[in-house]
């Protein structure tokens, strides 16, 4: 078991050099110019120049990612070029807010979906499997930011419960952890459906009916972590979209997190803290690849007698 | 007290689908002696296994339907029960095993944990009992009980078709319905495993439906056989009777469709043809337009049922003038 982490922490190192040296290299094709984009427009063209010399910016790009991996591998991640913080502390501020509100994004989705998923299948084709298809159909449809502003439309400048944006307190999460929630929802839910439809149609399943197993154990004991197996494969893989609904939703919802940051960064092309941003990002979604991994191989022996 | 275990009386089922009905069972009656072995007999789609769920009451419903007819266990109508009631019985008085033991297994709860199951369930014991007990099992058919821990895909067929077993007998049923146990196993294995059954059986003292299209199985295993086609019992009787005085010709081109060993420049003889249409089955006898006697009776009217004995009948119009008709064993 241990040999089989291992070598999926090891796995991660390829995926993080790979995302580094894409994001590194598109951000170095955009137009603009950092140098300029520091000293204002007042700045002269010599003293352009000559921060342009100081940051390196004249180097080719390869020397830059060099140089910038270097300093990845000793913890530093360089300063942003708007505000002058280092970016590991602008990061280290803000990753908990979008942590937060991912893990309580999903946490919601999880707790509606399997539920409704379970259900829909053992009465496949009732109204309630019907009108929940239809309603997980919408949900997968709407985009997040529209399913934000919609949101905030109805209960925030309608009904006025909730705020409309920021974050104070835990009544400010609601809305955006919902508007994150329904479209990782709705493709759990039917995720769940279908393979929970699958597994009552094995035979195992008639062998736990004919042992005279009741028809609820039968579905939460058999069946149920069986079909787990490929709804936890879509949970993780909901996470990583999660994260990029995230950059959406925060922007929305000013909530201050990663991806609010990395929108910003983007736009005064602050590469260190956009590749910050992003290795983060990458960071969270393998972490979460592998914690799925680990899961499956808890659910389904036959994953972890392959490793141990 | 009588000695029917099961009995079976105008069994109608049907599947209902979108394309049509299936008329999987069509009226069949069949019983089961205390301790007995019956051989459900039959090419695939004759019905055998939706007879089979029908007294484990597990047709799936929609589309399966229990149109008509009763089923008697001991005495007790099982249509007319209520689910928990069959809850009560599935597994502890009457047990199934399934074709394919490759599937029949949860892949992520261990062998002990499935036998122990049915075992927590009926006789009501706390769980070390029945991890226990279900490592008695596991001996019983022959696997060491310290192998209770592991999961189904760490066994080989055989042995898993002996844990299946083993969960089915848990609880000591009285009646153990087997549907094709032995035919996704290797032939070595098929003899390991029938012999198994067979001590079995009169070890619990079970009365067995079992489902087969081998005939060497049944001339092995059975008391009694039922020949089932197109849904219905077309012929029946003691093992005795229906081997040595065929009176179905449709029973006959099942004994013509095993090799001789003798003899090998004896032709294999097939039955010709393919099984009736079950969305639409033929208004006369449905072996009609496979059968090599057909006469123009046949296609127009059901045969009737017309006895030989006690307990041998056989559905057909062949013998309806002279009751001392004879097959010419296939031969031209």
């Amino acid at each position: 078991m241990t040999r089989y982490i291992l070598r999926r922490i090891f796995m991660m190192i390829p995926v993080m050099l790979g995302v580094t040296l894409l994001v590194f290299f598109i951000i170095s094709l955009t137009p603009g110019d950092a140098a300029s984009m520091i000293l204002g427009q007042e700045a002269t063209e010599e003293s352009i120049q000559e921060l342009r010399e100081e940051m390196g910016l004249n180097d080719p790009t390869a020397v830059q990612y060099v140089r910038y991996m270097g300093g990845l591998f000793q913890g530093d991640m360089g300063r942003s070029y708007a505000t002058g913080k280092t970016v590991s502390s602008e990061i280290a501020q803000r990753f908990p807010n979008t942590f937060v509100l991912t893990v309580s994004a999903i946490f919601l989705s999880v707790l509606i979906s399997i539920p409704i998923g379970v259900v829909s299948a053992t009465k496949q084709y009732s109204i309630f499997d019907n009108v929940g298809m239809i309603i997980a159909l919408v949900g997968i449809s709407m985009p997040s930011f529209w399913t934000g502003l919609l949101l905030i439309i109805a209960f925030s400048l309608t009904l006025g419960w909730f705020p409309s944006g920021g974050m104070e307190g835990f009544i400010s999460l609601i809305l955006p952890a919902f508007t994150l929630a329904i479209a990782s929802t709705a493709s759990i839910t039917r995720t769940t459906r279908s393979s929970m439809l699958e597994v009552i149609r094995q035979d195992y399943i008639n062998t736990a009916k004919a042992k005279g197993v009741s028809k609820n154990v039968v579905i939460r004991k058999h069946a149920l972590k069986n079909a787990l197996i490929p709804a936890i494969t879509v949970i993780g893989l909901e996470f990583g979209i999660l994260l990029g609904g995230a950059v959406l939703t925060e922007t929305v919802f000013s909530w201050p997190g990663i991806g609010r940051l990395m929108v910003e960064s983007i736009q005064r092309k602050d590469t260190p803290m956009v590749l910050g941003s992003v290795i983060v990002f990458a960071l969270a979604f393998s972490v979460v690849n592998l914690i799925i991994d680990i899961l499956y191989a808890f659910i389904d022996p036959r994953i972890k007698s392959n490793y141990s | 007290m009588s000695d029917k275990l099961l009995k079976i009386e105008d069994l109608v089922v049907h599947y209902i689908t979108d394309d049509g009905v299936v008329e999987a069972v069509n009226g069949v009656n069949i019983g089961v002696d205390r301790g007995k072995t019956l051989g459900l007999v039959g090419e695939t789609g004759a019905g055998k296994t939706t007879t089979a769920l029908s007294i484990m009451r597990l047709i799936p419903h929609p589309p399966g339907k229990i149109v008509s007819g009763s089923i008697e266990l001991e005495g007790t109508d099982l249509l007319s029960l209520k689910e928990s009631r069959l809850e009560k019985i599935r597994g502890d008085v009457v047990s199934m095993i399934f074709q394919d033991p490759m599937t029949a297994l949860n892949p992520v709860i261990t062998v002990g944990d499935q036998i122990a199951e049915a075992i927590m369930i009926h006789q009501k014991v706390g769980q070390s009992k029945a991890a226990q007990k279900a490592r008695e099992m596991l001996e019983i058919v022959g696997i060491p009980g310290n192998r209770a821990g592991e999961y189904p895909h760490q066994f080989s067929g055989g042995m898993k078709q002996r844990v299946v077993i083993a969960i089915a007998l848990s609880c000591n049923p009285k009646l153990l319905i087997a549907d094709e146990p032995t035919t996704a196993l290797d032939v070595t294995i098929q003899a390991q495993v029938l012999e198994l059954m067979k001590n079995l059986k009169d070890k619990f003292q079970m009365g067995m439906v079992l489902i087969t299209h081998d005939l060497g199985v049944v001339a092995e295993v059975c008391d009694d056989v039922a020949i089932m086609y197109a849904g219905r019992i077309v012929e029946q009787g003691t093992l005795e009777e229906v081997f040595n005085t065929v009176k179905h010709p449709y029973t006959e081109g099942l004994f013509n469709s095993i090799p001789n060993i003798d003899d090998r420049r004896d032709k294999l003889k097939p039955i010709r043809g393919l099984m009736s249409d079950p969305y639409n089955l033929p208004k006369g006898c449905s072996f009609y337009d496979r059968c090599d006697y057909a006469m123009p009776v046949c296609e127009t009217q059901k045969p009737p049922k017309i006895h030989f004995g006690e307990t041998h009948f056989v559905e057909c119009h062949l013998y309806q003038e002279q009751q001392d008709f004879k097959l010419n064993g296939g031969k031209e």
